[in-house]
């Protein structure tokens, strides 16, 4: 596959420039995979972002709801789920009132796995009815509306106006939350986790208009470009891509442990850190050699 | 009338739409609570129509021609068909079940089933082909030719090392080093860029509305 | 090693490999996925759409006999039909019109306070920012990178005089701007790939506990 015979001979430099595709493929498989099954032990340290907002979150007036926007589809999950499900842990570990909605359909789904996921840990260790997560008393799932304007503006007047009915079909206006989570007003944070620029989005429409702070989760490829608002205060804190999800979770994990709350739960963003250091090293490796190859081939044609 | 209404349409719509932001009067804001509330969500949720009629007449039209590949068309099309039928008629919250049955037996194929099972590995898997094609390009194209590309690769190599929690323990400071290029000179270009960026948006707003771009019209009358 | 006993965890990491089949070559199986993906993605868009928008505010309302004038809303909804039906095409640019007209109207004065005003106020170094060194430093090397990077976008005036240098620093900021996306662009690929292998040997081959 990769070496051509021919008449004229090949450098090393050359057989290697002309390389098939599908080996590197093969190394950065082989590269991911063997350090998620024999991971080497990593201590994800929180970035000033990511601590900023979970200070915030872990600080803010215990009448001040959470909520959550997940923002993402499946294509991004990897990265951005991890986010959602820690906060989600973060806010049902301090009893936060937590408020989810979406603004792309397939958010739902997403938001429903990880409130199934994050409700069955703490409802497995529930003693009774109060320490059980129950949807309407802790959470509210709203769910979904279309479009932008309608959810992000109507939800600064009135939750209930844009969504009659949750994301279960129970009608908001007779939920126990719904009294206490009533607009913006009763909103600590929205926190954005996105794969697109909706947190600029929210920003521009429920930041401008009605002061929310707004804290943002996004996949690596926005976050550079993020920084700007987070520079300006628009952002109160980022999670930016896998590293800022298994950031969040190590302060997560070591919150719930001064809490006694030990159970075993997979951080999938911690549990990735591994993985994605080996790929890094490789990718910088890629590169490194390319280059060689290249400006070694190109002084022996000149 | 074919292009003169959508246009006083959109001049009309959108100078309200401005007006919203900073006239407080209870009469715009009752008005412009009732137009997002009501009449864009509806209308909104009707501008489906134009995605699933599009991707249903092009795969019609390719199973009818029978052009290449028609035979996955089929797929797309009963796919579509069943999951609908599935979510419109089987409910979805499990707890209260729609007039069609979600599960035989112990196996469930309730909407959210389908969501976790078929719509997240496959968009998701798609997607994660890119590290590949990255990882490739990386190899490949990625060139220092000049100081400009060097500075580039330069900035990313530190970003790369700088993000993982090992390399802390090999340098101490290159995180937060990481961090100060994301926080200072990246943000400052980034910055400039958004500017060109936000008056571009303008622009094209204000354009809209008085009627000067009118791409969207589409061609015809 | 222990296997999932969930049917919808292997259907699950069978489409997976059959998308990642791809990687050797285009092939059927590929294929097939892909245009399940298609199908199944817009069946679930059409049922929540049904069901959290045209339901809750069209006809739960309407069949109560409350908001009738809704159904005036809904005809104009479903003009989106005639873009099907060439001779009455045109009356697709309705719904658009309303749509897009009150969309650029709202975005106007919203998008110019997110991303101009409170950038540019942010900025501008204020006494405040020296409230140690370091901050008060950094503040003014995003002050010269903004104007660098603008004037290096510049395009109404030649690049002469000191607007050649400045411009030059421009591209030194731009460089390092794009280098840290790059950097993070490989984190975040390389991430969706982990999330997949995540699956397949977490969920699927009980190999990551």
């Amino acid at each position: 596959m990769a070496a051509q015979s021919g008449a004229k001979r090949h450098t090393f430099w050359e057989i290697l420039q002309r390389i098939d595709r599908r080996w590197i493929y093969l190394v950065v498989w082989l590269v991911v995979m063997v350090p998620l099954i024999k991971p080497f032990p990593v201590k994800p340290v929180a970035s000033p972002p990511v601590q900023q907002m979970f200070n915030y979150i872990d600080t803010m007036p215990e009448d001040k709801a959470l909520l959550i926007s997940v923002d993402y589809s499946p294509d991004t999950q990897a990265e951005l789920h991890p986010m959602t499900i820690a906060l989600l842990r973060h806010a049902f570990a301090t009893r936060r009132r937590v408020g989810l909605v979406a603004t792309y359909v397939y958010g739902l789904g997403l938001a429903e796995d990880a409130l199934r996921e994050v409700k069955r840990e703490f409802d497995s260790v529930a003693t009774s009815h109060e320490d059980s997560i129950i949807s309407g008393e802790d959470f509210v799932f709203w769910g979904w509306t279309t479009p932008l304007l309608t959810m992000m503006l109507g939800m600064g007047e009135k939750i209930t106006n844009v969504f009659p009915v949750d994301y279960y079909g129970a009608r908001t206006e007779s939920l126990p939350m719904t009294r206490h989570v009533k607009n913006y007003n009763d909103v600590g944070i929205l926190v954005s986790i996105a794969g697109s620029s909706m947190p600029i989005s929210w920003v521009a429409y429920a930041q401008t208009q009605f002061g929310l702070r707004i804290g943002c989760g996004t996949t690596a490829v926005s976050a550079a470009d993020f920084y700007t608002y987070l520079n300006s205060g628009q952002f109160t804190g980022m999670l930016a891509g896998m590293r800022g999800a298994a950031e969040y979770e190590e302060l997560v994990r070591e919150k719930m442990a001064q809490m006694d709350m030990n159970w075993h739960v997979r951080n999938r963003g911690t549990e990735a850190m591994s993985s994605q250091t080996a790929a890094h090293i490789a990718i910088i490796l890629f590169i490194i050699v390319g280059n060689i190859g290249y400006f070694a081939t190109r002084r022996r044609k000149s | 009338m074919k292009r003169k209404l959508p246009l006083l349409i959109v001049l009309v719509t959108g100078i309200f739409g401005v007006l919203t932001y900073i006239i407080p009067h209870p009469v715009v804001q009752t008005t412009d609570s009732v137009i997002r509330n009501d009449i864009l969500r509806i209308i909104g949720a009707f501008s489906l129509v134009l995605g699933i009629g599009s991707i249903l007449r092009h795969h019609f039209i390719k199973i009818k021609r029978k052009s290449e590949n028609w035979g996955y068309s089929w797929i797309t099309v009963v796919a579509l068909f069943v999951s609908a039928v599935i979510g419109l008629f089987g409910g979805i919250d499990p707890t209260r079940p729609g007039i069609l049955p979600t599960h035989i037996g112990g196996f469930s194929f309730h909407i959210q089933s389908l969501f976790t099972g078929l719509i997240v590995p496959l968009g998701s898997t798609m997607f994660a082909l890119l590290a590949f094609f990255m990882a490739s390009a990386s190899y490949r194209a990625f060139r220092a030719r000049n100081f400009e590309a060097t500075l580039l690769l330069i900035s990313a190599f530190i970003l790369m090392l700088g993000a993982m929690p090992l390399t802390r323990l090999l340098v101490k400071e290159l995180p937060s080093f990481a961090e100060w290029i994301l926080a200072v000179p990246n943000t400052a270009a980034k910055r400039g860029i958004g500017f060109g960026i936000s008056l571009g948006i303008l622009a094209t707003s204000l354009k809209i509305i008085l009627g000067i771009e009118r791409g969207w019209l589409g061609g015809g009358e | 090693m222990s296997l999932s006993p969930d049917p919808w965890v292997w259907i699950a990491a069978i489409l997976t490999l059959a998308v990642f089949s791809f990687l050797y070559r285009e092939n059927p199986f590929y294929r097939a996925a892909e245009h399940l993906f298609v199908g199944v993605s817009n069946g679930y868009f059409i049922t929540f759409t049904w069901h959290r928008i045209l339901v809750p505010s069209l006809i739960d309302p309407v069949g109560h006999g409350q908001k009738l004038w809704l159904i005036a809303v809904a005809f104009v909804g479903a003009l989106y039909f005639t873009r099907f039906i060439p001779k009455i095409s045109w009356l697709v640019r309705i719904p658009i019109a309303i749509f897009l007209g009150y969309g650029s109207g709202m975005s106007l004065l919203r998008s110019i306070e997110a991303g101009i005003i409170e950038q540019v106020k942010a900025t501008v170094v204020t006494r405040a920012m020296f409230a140690n060194w370091q901050t008060g430093l950094w503040a003014i090397i995003i002050l010269i990178g903004v104007i660098c990077t603008v004037t290096y976008f510049f395009f109404s005036a030649e690049r002469k005089g000191v607007l050649k240098p400045v411009s030059y620093a421009g591209i030194v900021f731009v460089m390092v701007g794009f280098g840290a996306s790059f950097g993070y662009t490989v984190m975040a690929r390389i991430s969706l790939f982990i999330g997949r292998l995540q699956f397949l040997l977490g969920d699927w081959l009980g190999l990551i506990r």
